[in-house]
């Protein structure tokens, strides 16, 4: 699904206004002057394709695809070192996150496959489902989200941890915890979904 | 009025502690047999008293002042008579020496030698107030600046004649539609404040507006320059303020950007032209709908001009800000290599990011004009080349060329040699020096000086200053520069430096009716004068004064004009006869201060080096080592200088003759960035100094005794090292075998 305009030439702005417009935070980043703060500061910087600092000249200057398909997106790890430092109060740990969600809407193939994308759906899927996360179910569908025997073989060779955490009494065996009033939980995230369709943004 | 000398000393601050006060006055009392008094606080009530006692009773017209540095409690010390002449005990002594050594109480006791032998040797000085002095202020040129310029000057109280070359007020300014804010929040273009500026000139009755003319000729000096327009009318000004301004960079010149390609790719100066029009169009009429500026058009170039213009970048803010608001779908791009927004323009360029235009790090590689124009940027933060287009429009970023000649006026061949590398004349291997190169058309002012009828000015053209110390200042005592003929300004700061230059025209109007000097000698009264029954017509001193104050009369002999004079001194030094002082500063003087110092015996082992001092940077800056309790060798003798172009070099001889056993001078740093507060004369001492080794030759010494050291006012820590080191070389060369001859 395409939601944000693609630009035809370089430094074609309409998707850069979109961003400006639509991302959370967006609206700081037209103030961004590339001064590379947030590249520097980034502890894991030389694990991204591009730093900050030139991911957001990329999305100046209408590179959409290559700005959603970077894995700068979702190797933030939200430390806001970038964020304390920026001098023109750029958010940009929302910005990378929300993009990140941009990307996944949009269904480009790195944000399908990305291992943050896949450990969010399962946390997002039993936080919704039951008002908490199990352990158990969390990391069984992100695991099996890889395959069928992918996701064995990664249950086995996690084995002794697991094993240890129930020890420990740090994961439990048994019906999964759930709140009491699920019916409610799911109201309000009805409510919140519509503000956020209200809001302009996609589902 | 006989010159009565009296010296007191004063033992505070712990002068009193660290050296034998009874013995300092032994050494005025016995050599010079002059009185002598001491006071434990002698900047307090009570020891002024003690001075203002002997001065009323007419026992003491000189008084000297053993005490701390002559640069503090000037304002104690100001009394009535001659002014005090005082004695380094404190900075330059004992805060930069142990106390109670025997070294120190030498150098003390030398130090009053020295000045009292200074008394001995200067006279009141009479200051020049003859004839009739204008108070009128002369402006050149009608924009912005000039327009300031002449409205400052009668809000203070002084008639104006203001001149304008074109037939309206108003220069370039007259083409702005709005102006980079100078207000806070400096966030919104400004309304263009010339037209109530032009009427407010227009309505006041002590601005006489002459257009459509420009100066033919200039002679005489300040507070009374006679000046001849081209409409024949002559007039008499007491000083000038030029603001001649700009003109912008030939675009011709910049058809690698595209210029002239198409009607559609301008300059910063035709899209002002078409925002002040109402509404932007392209040539086919329709409005643009993506704009690119490029900036540093034929700037920081060394094709074009080398030179970096400051204001180009906050045009492009404000036109590009003005376009996003008439359309806020318009692409506008800002083509950059580095953004340059001095000081609150920073808060513009903020504003202009806000309306959304895009900022490309990058150089402009290729414009090329097909359907729609194509810019390709060298993107320095993609690392890529982009091609960025189809645009509507381009518009080019030109700078600034400083109007410092008229370039309508045919060039004038005699002065023209004069106008650049004259700072530094004789570079050392390394220096930077600019290529003698004139730029096109004729004087501003046309000056009928011995130097040439041009202002002085910069290898890029601007027209010469002491940049940091005295902006308006140029090489023209009375003339002072304001606006972009100075440097490349926006508005608002053309309208502070406006009214800087007229606070310095009515300095310079009201000290030079009461013969006083401007700065940085301000007040001085004395002026050289020139006995021309020695004088050999050698001319060194009307060129080598770096203020062209000394002109030739027919029989080729100098004319001092006096209050151009900067009263350094250069002619002073420069003067192979030694005919040329001033009332209180003679090469004399100076030359028995050297002399007055005690040379100890070979034997002693106690060598002695003068240091030749300028009081401007290097006296202050060895004050500020005592200050900071620097400690250094107490063998030297210091003696201040007016500007080290003041040095004759029949000091070093005497110096050398007399016993001394190195000689060091310490001055500005000379050269194109010249620290010189006389702009050249630390270049002329090193000129002359360059000529010290046949002397030493010839009296069989050697070269290493004599050193020239730069100084600037900061260097308080380091200068104490210099001197041990040079201290401890010359002491390795041996004593001077002219001791005790």
């Amino acid at each position: 699904m395409t939601i944000s305009p693609t630009p035809k030439r370089a430094y074609d702005l309409n998707f850069a206004r979109y961003v400006y417009e639509n991302i959370d935070g967006g609206e700081r980043l037209r103030m961004c002057m590339q001064c590379g703060a947030c590249s520097g500061s980034c502890p894991i910087g030389k694990q991204m394709d591009h730093g900050p600092r030139k991911l957001f000249m990329m999305i100046r200057a209408g590179m959409k695809e290559a700005v959603l398909t970077s894995n700068t997106i979702w190797n933030c790890v939200s430390c806001y070192n970038c964020v304390v430092r920026c001098p023109r109060k750029v958010p940009i740990t929302y910005i990378l996150h929300d993009l990140a969600y941009l990307a996944v809407q949009e269904g480009y193939e790195p944000a399908k496959k990305a291992d943050n994308a896949r450990f969010a759906k399962a946390f997002w899927w039993s936080a919704a489902k039951y008002g908490r996360t199990d352990e158990r179910l969390v990391t069984g569908k992100y695991y099996f989200s890889f395959g069928i025997g992918e996701g064995i073989k990664r249950g086995l060779g996690n084995q002794a941890i697991a094993l240890n955490m129930i020890k420990t009494k740090r994961m439990h065996l048994g019906m999964p915890h759930a709140i009491k009033a699920k019916d409610e939980l799911q109201k309000i995230l009805a409510k919140a979904a519509e503000i956020q369709e209200r809001h302009g943004k996609g589902a | 009025m006989e010159k009565k000398i009296g010296a007191y000393l004063c033992s505070g601050c712990g002068i009193g502690e660290a050296l034998d006060v009874k013995a300092l006055e032994g050494v005025v009392s016995k050599e010079f047999k002059k009185p002598v008094k001491s006071h434990e606080c002698l900047c307090g009530e009570a020891g002024l008293a003690v001075i203002k006692a002997d001065m009323e009773a007419g026992d003491v017209t000189l008084p000297v002042i053993g005490a701390c540095s002559p640069r503090v409690m000037t304002d104690r010390f100001m009394l009535p008579g001659m002014t005090p002449i005082r004695a380094n005990l404190r900075e330059q002594v004992i805060w930069s020496h142990p106390a109670g050594d025997e070294d120190t109480q030498m150098m003390a006791e030398d130090n009053m030698r020295m000045m009292m032998t200074m008394a001995t040797k200067v006279n009141q000085p009479v200051p020049f107030t003859e004839g009739e002095f204008s108070t009128t202020i002369l402006v050149v040129g009608g924009g912005y600046a000039g327009l300031t310029a002449a409205s400052e000057a009668s809000k203070a109280g002084h008639d104006v004649l203001l001149v304008e070359k074109k037939a309206a007020l108003g220069g370039n300014a007259a083409g702005y539609a709005s102006i980079v804010p100078s207000k806070p929040p400096y966030h919104d273009p400004q309304p263009n404040p010339l037209p109530k500026l032009i009427e407010g000139v227009n309505a006041t009755k002590s601005i006489r507006v002459i257009t459509g003319a420009t100066v033919a000729k200039t002679s005489g000096m300040p507070g009374k320059f006679e000046v001849e327009l081209s409409d024949g009318s002559t007039h008499t000004v007491g000083a000038i303020i030029l603001a001649t301004g700009f003109r912008p960079y030939d675009a011709t010149k910049l058809s690698h950007l595209g210029y002239g390609a198409s009607p559609d790719i301008v300059t910063n100066v035709e899209m002002e032209a078409k925002l002040k029009a109402g509404k932007v169009t392209t040539k086919a009429g329709s409005s643009p709908k993506a704009v690119a500026f490029i900036q540093c058009a034929g700037s920081r170039d060394p094709n074009h001009l080398p030179y970096c213009s400051s204001v180009c970048c906050s045009v492009s803010l404000k036109q590009a800000i003005e376009l996003t608001k008439a359309d806020p779908e318009t692409m506008v791009y800002v083509i950059y290599e580095e953004m340059r927004t001095p000081g609150t323009t920073e808060e513009f360029y903020r504003s202009a990011q806000e309306a959304g235009v895009i900022f490309m790090k990058g150089k402009a590689t290729k414009v090329e004009n097909g359907s729609g124009i194509t810019v390709t940027v060298a993107d320095e933060l993609l690392q890529q080349d982009v091609p960025l287009g189809p645009l509507d429009m381009v518009v080019l970023a030109t700078g600034m060329v400083p109007n410092s000649t008229d370039p309508d006026a045919p060039a004038q061949e005699y002065g023209a040699e004069l106008l650049t590398a004259d700072i530094n004349p004789y570079p050392a291997e390394g220096d930077y020096k600019p290529e003698p190169s004139v730029p096109p058309g004729g004087p501003l002012l046309n000056l009928q000086y011995r130097q040439g009828p041009h202002l002085p000015m910069l290898a890029d053209g601007f027209s010469d200053s002491h940049y940091i110390c005295f902006p308006y200042e140029t090489r023209r005592t009375g003339i002072y520069a304001c606006g972009p003929v100075r440097r490349p300004m926006d508005m608002g700061e053309v309208h502070e430096d406006a009214m800087g230059a007229v606070l310095k025209s009515i300095q310079v109007i009201r000290n030079a009716a009461q013969g006083h000097a401007v700065h940085p000698r301000v007040g001085d009264l004395s002026y050289p004068k020139i006995n021309l029954n020695a004088c050999t017509k050698c001319r060194r001193c009307t060129v080598e004064c770096p203020f062209g104050a000394i002109d030739e009369n027919e029989k080729d002999y100098p004319v001092v004009n006096p209050t151009r004079c900067r009263r350094c001194g250069t002619c002073m030094g420069a003067c192979p006869v030694r005919t040329i002082s001033f009332d209180n500063y003679t090469v004399e003087m100076l030359s028995s201060m050297v002399k007055a110092v005690n040379i100890p015996d070979e034997d002693e082992e106690k060598p002695r080096i003068l240091v030749i001092a300028c009081e401007n940077d290097a006296y202050p800056a060895l004050d500020m080592a005592g200050i900071a309790k620097h400690q250094y060798s107490p063998f030297i003798r210091i003696l201040p200088v007016r500007c080290l172009g003041s040095m004759s070099l029949l000091l070093i001889s005497d110096a050398l003759s007399s016993g001394y056993d190195g000689v060091i001078l310490m001055g500005c740093k000379p050269g194109d960035d010249y620290q010189c507060h006389f702009v050249k004369g630390s270049a002329m001492a090193k000129e002359r100094l360059s000529k010290i080794s046949e002397t030493l030759k010839s009296m069989q010494l050697e070269v290493e005794r004599v050193t020239m050291v730069d100084a600037s006012i900061a260097d308080g820590a380091r200068l104490p090292k210099v001197i041990d080191e040079l201290v401890a070389k010359i002491d390795a060369v041996g004593p001077n075998p002219f001791k005790g001859f």
